[in-house]
């Protein structure tokens, strides 16, 4: 009968009236990303080895590193520049770090007013992190719960 | 003195049912359609060009970034063709996982297709509904591998191995499915305005579809049985106890249900491919740095939009020498102009909605 | 039964009459004025009230929540909405027929105002009680159509004028219908009266005896109002905009609140016609008439937000070869309905 398909389009529509709400209320609760999530890129300073796989990997050429010898003749890092501009956020920089220094986090607030703000620092990032008390400045966060442990 | 005078509109490229940024140029008599004139390019990266000076795995993320709603479609077509090129044989696990995570991007992909089909005939709340499931999927690929649209997931020689959430997620999601189908039935479907806006309208002959060289659901929705993961199985396609799903009559209804139909394969498909999955390795020994011998290769793949086929001439360097694609949605919207005429302005619009084109693929 | 509370607005139009003392032509002119202007007033909250109200019900119905950010759960969105759209530009196109483009949203704010007028409110709470207020309300609502035309001809737009067609066919054909519908409701109680037409269901409400043309009046109220499943004056798929294309501001705004208006007319009248307008036990007959507009009013939207479009030639068909006939039909039946009334009960009716 004519109207069949109408009335049950309506119940459907009807049904979903009281059904639960998926919307997110975003600023207020925070979605919880999974680890996986490549929404941003930070660089672990003091893990790096300066070998440069990070930048040879990516297809934009988004990652210049500029590097120095120590005395005793080890590579350290003097900066690490990211043209977010240019990123695809495809990960194959962080799949290619053998130390994984670089790495995605779940930041997905990337947001800025000016050009130049997409312009990354990664040394000073991490410096900053370090200085909000975000991450450690030692690399192992598990050892020093360990450590902690045992001395309590 | 009166005369009559066709009129000539300009849809698009900016417009709210051309999918992007597609343009047709319609003239109209009254509110027929008389001829229309398909305008694409507006979109145009240089994504072939692109691929001369990028090496083969930096490529990867760019396939993505042709039809974007079945990129993981899109990555393994290029994957597969570089492994052919390099002889490459992937494990077993990461065959079954292929499978499965592409067959979960058809599903997200047609579900984009039928809601946004019924968007353009003015049904808004059915397309939230497909997004809602879509959503889910979406969420799966998150979990997986960090990305939602541009998952960047095959890689040569292998796949990235889900961790181990996903599947009970995936469990989930598969029992949903059937209940969202009958869902979008009950809306779409069995809607009797839906039904007198397709059934019947923009019928695309077998023939025209053949000249044409049409595929993928908008060929097989005027009747014609082809489906690569059945006729020139690649992968491990040909494991897979599936139908493949045809209309009748050509027309926009038919191409709608055949996806829906597809979809129902699809989830016949992926619960085969979890109950079968061996473990092992996920990925081939490939050399870090990818160096294919002097050569040439072929290659294509069923998207959800059509056949997708690649083709890489290689010197022997580290870059493609020459990268070719072919999508589905740039010969699929050549019909526009043959089946559009004669149609009410609006038939046009569920016409385009029915083809599921998407600009990006089209001109790359 | 009782109802408590009906005579509120009456006693107070009654006070402001005393005030003026035996005067009545100064009382008839002050009333006028106040009449007119809640009027206004009951336009501007209908339509917020209306917007937020779909708003809200679209985002239920699509598992959403609707606008939640200003105000207590959103409550006050159209109101900002209804700012930023005072503060907008007021564009008017190089090529656009300045004076037609320019009265068109005026035309048909005003025309929402003459349609309210007649609408009864509740017990004695008609602004202007005409003998013939059915009639009166079908006439100015038909002219609905020409403003809309106006913009869209006004516009020198091609989408603007295909939509203005658009709603001249489609309002013409089903304008017909929508009386026809009305008109089994006007055989039984013989008066064109609103009052009187609310006055003849205090036993049973109209839609019992008048099914049929309770739900051919819906289907043509949607059309007349361009709502879905009939929008295609807007048609934004195909028209964009249809023949609002090139408003901007307060232009557009004036026919979105005229649409919102006309929602709330053809609710009124359905609610007054065929539900039994003020009609109803313990609670005051504005707060009865209210619920029933409201109700209307969510079957509208509920109609809107499930169904897709129908193409321009189908709506055509549907009013001349469906709706059509079947509102003939109705008054055929009604007709012989009566006739079998006198009949049995020759004391009662015409
Ligand atoms: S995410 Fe991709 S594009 Fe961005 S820096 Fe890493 S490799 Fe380069
Ligand atoms: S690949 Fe990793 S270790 Fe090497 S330079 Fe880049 S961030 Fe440092």
């Amino acid at each position: 009968m004519f109207g069949k398909g109408l009335a049950k389009g309506l119940g459907i529509t009807f049904r979903h009236m009281f059904d639960k709400k998926i919307t997110e209320f975003y600023p207020e609760d925070m979605p919880t990303l999974p680890p996986r999530t490549r929404s941003s890129l930070a660089l672990n300073t003091p893990k790096c080895i300066s070998c440069g796989m990070c930048s040879s990997a990516c297809p934009n050429k988004v990652i210049t590193l500029t590097t120095d010898k120590n005395e005793s003749n080890k590579k350290f890092l003097t900066s690490y520049h990211m043209d977010l501009t240019r990123c695809l956020f495809c990960g194959l920089c962080t799949e290619a770090c053998p130390t994984k220094a670089l790495y995605t986090t779940t930041e997905f607030e990337n947001a800025v007013y000016f050009r130049e703000d997409m312009q990354w620092d990664m040394m000073q990032r991490y410096r900053d992190k370090v200085a909000s008390g975000e991450i450690k400045e030692e690399v192992k966060p598990e050892t020093k719960q360990e450590e902690a442990k045992d001395n309590g | 003195m009166i005369k009559t005078q066709e009129l000539e509109i300009n849809l698009g490229p900016q417009h709210p049912s051309t999918h992007g940024v597609f343009r047709m140029i319609t003239k109209l008599d009254g509110e027929t359609v008389t001829s229309v004139e398909s305008k694409v390019g507006y979109l145009h990266r240089g994504m072939e060009k692109l691929a001369e000076s990028r090496t083969y795995t930096q490529y990867i993320p760019y396939t993505d970034r042709l039809d974007y709603l079945a990129s993981i479609n899109n990555n393994l077509g290029y994957v597969q063709t570089v492994e052919k090129l390099m002889g490459v044989e992937v494990p077993e696990r990461a065959e079954y996982l292929r499978i499965i995570f592409g067959e979960l991007q058809r599903l997200a992909s047609h579900m984009v297709a039928i809601g946004t089909g019924s968007l353009d005939l003015g049904g808004f709340t059915p397309f939230l509904y497909t997004f809602r499931d879509r959503e889910k999927i979406l969420d799966l690929f998150e979990m997986t591998i960090g990305g939602r649209m541009t998952m960047n997931m095959p890689r040569i020689g292998g796949i990235i191995e889900p961790p181990e959430e996903f599947w009970p997620a995936l469990n989930k999601f598969l029992g949903e499915m059937p209940g969202s189908i009958e869902e979008y039935h009950g809306i779409i479907t069995g809607n009797e305005i839906f039904q007198a806006r397709t059934v019947g309208v923009g019928i695309i002959s077998p023939e025209l579809a053949e000249q044409i060289a049409v595929t993928g659901p908008n060929l097989r929705g005027s009747g014609i049985k082809w489906d690569l993961r059945k006729n020139a199985p690649y992968g491990i396609y040909d494991r897979f106890d599936f139908e493949v799903p045809v209309g009748v009559n050509g027309d926009c209804f038919d191409r709608y249900i055949v996806r829906v139909r597809e979809m129902e394969e699809s989830i016949k498909i992926i619960h085969q491919a979890v109950r079968d999955i061996p473990e092992g390795p996920t990925f081939a020994k490939v050399p870090k740095l990818i160096k294919p011998s002097v050569g040439e290769v072929y290659h294509r793949v069923e998207n959800p939009r059509g056949e997708l086929s690649f083709y890489i001439v290689s010197d022997g360097s580290t870059k493609p020498y020459r990268l070719r694609i072919r999508g589905g949605t740039f010969v699929n919207i050549q019909v526009l102009p043959y089946v559009a005429p004669g149609w009410k302005l609006a038939d046009v619009i569920a016409i385009l909605a029915s083809l599921d084109i998407i600009l990006p693929e089209c001109d790359r | 039964m009782p109802q408590y509370g009906s005579g509120l607005f009456v006693s107070i139009a009654h006070l402001i009459r005393g005030l003026f003392g035996g005067t009545t032509v100064t009382a008839d002119v002050v009333m006028t004025v106040i009449n007119s202007l809640i009027i206004w007033a009951l336009i501007a909250l209908a339509a917020l009230s209306l917007i937020l109200l779909e708003r809200k019900v679209a985002g239920w119905m699509q598992l959403r929540t609707g606008p939640n950010r200003l105000g207590p759960r959103g409550w006050f969105q159209t109101v900002a909405d209804a700012m930023k759209l005072l503060g907008k530009e007021d564009i008017f196109p190089a090529a656009a027929d300045k004076w037609v483009f320019g009265l068109a949203p005026m035309f048909v704010i005003g025309l929402s105002v003459m349609v309210m007028a007649v609408i009864p409110y509740g017990k004695g709470m008609v602004p202007v009680d005409l003998n013939v207020g059915i009639f009166y309300l079908l006439a100015v609502s038909a002219l609905t159509t020409i403003p809309f035309f106006m913009a869209g001809w006004g516009s020198n737009n091609k989408f603007a004028l295909l939509g203005g067609m658009r709603a001249v066919a489609q309002m013409i054909s089903y304008e017909i219908p929508l009386v026809f519908s009305l008109l089994g409701v006007v055989m039984i109680t013989q008066t064109f009266k609103m009052s009187a037409i609310v006055n003849a269901q205090s036993h049973v409400w109209f839609i019992l005896l008048q099914p049929l043309g309770f739900v051919v009046y819906t289907i043509a109220a949607t059309a007349e109002t361009n709502r879905a499943p009939f929008d295609l004056v807007e048609g934004e798929s195909e028209l964009t905009a249809g023949a609002f294309t090139e408003y901007t501001g307060m232009r557009w705004a004036l026919f979105f609140l005229g649409e919102y208006a006309n929602l709330f007319i053809v609710s009124a009248v359905a609610a007054t016609v065929f539900l039994g307008g003020w009609q109803g036990p313990f609670l005051p007959g504005w707060i009865w008439f209210a619920i029933k507009v409201l109700f209307m009013v969510f079957l509208f939207l509920w109609f809107r937000w499930t169904f897709p479009r129908l193409r321009v030639d189908q709506l055509m068909h549907f009013g001349w070869k469906v709706l059509l006939p079947l509102s003939v039909a109705n008054i055929l039946l009604t007709g012989v309905g009566i006739y079998i009334y006198q009949l049995i009960y020759p004391a009662i009716g015409g």
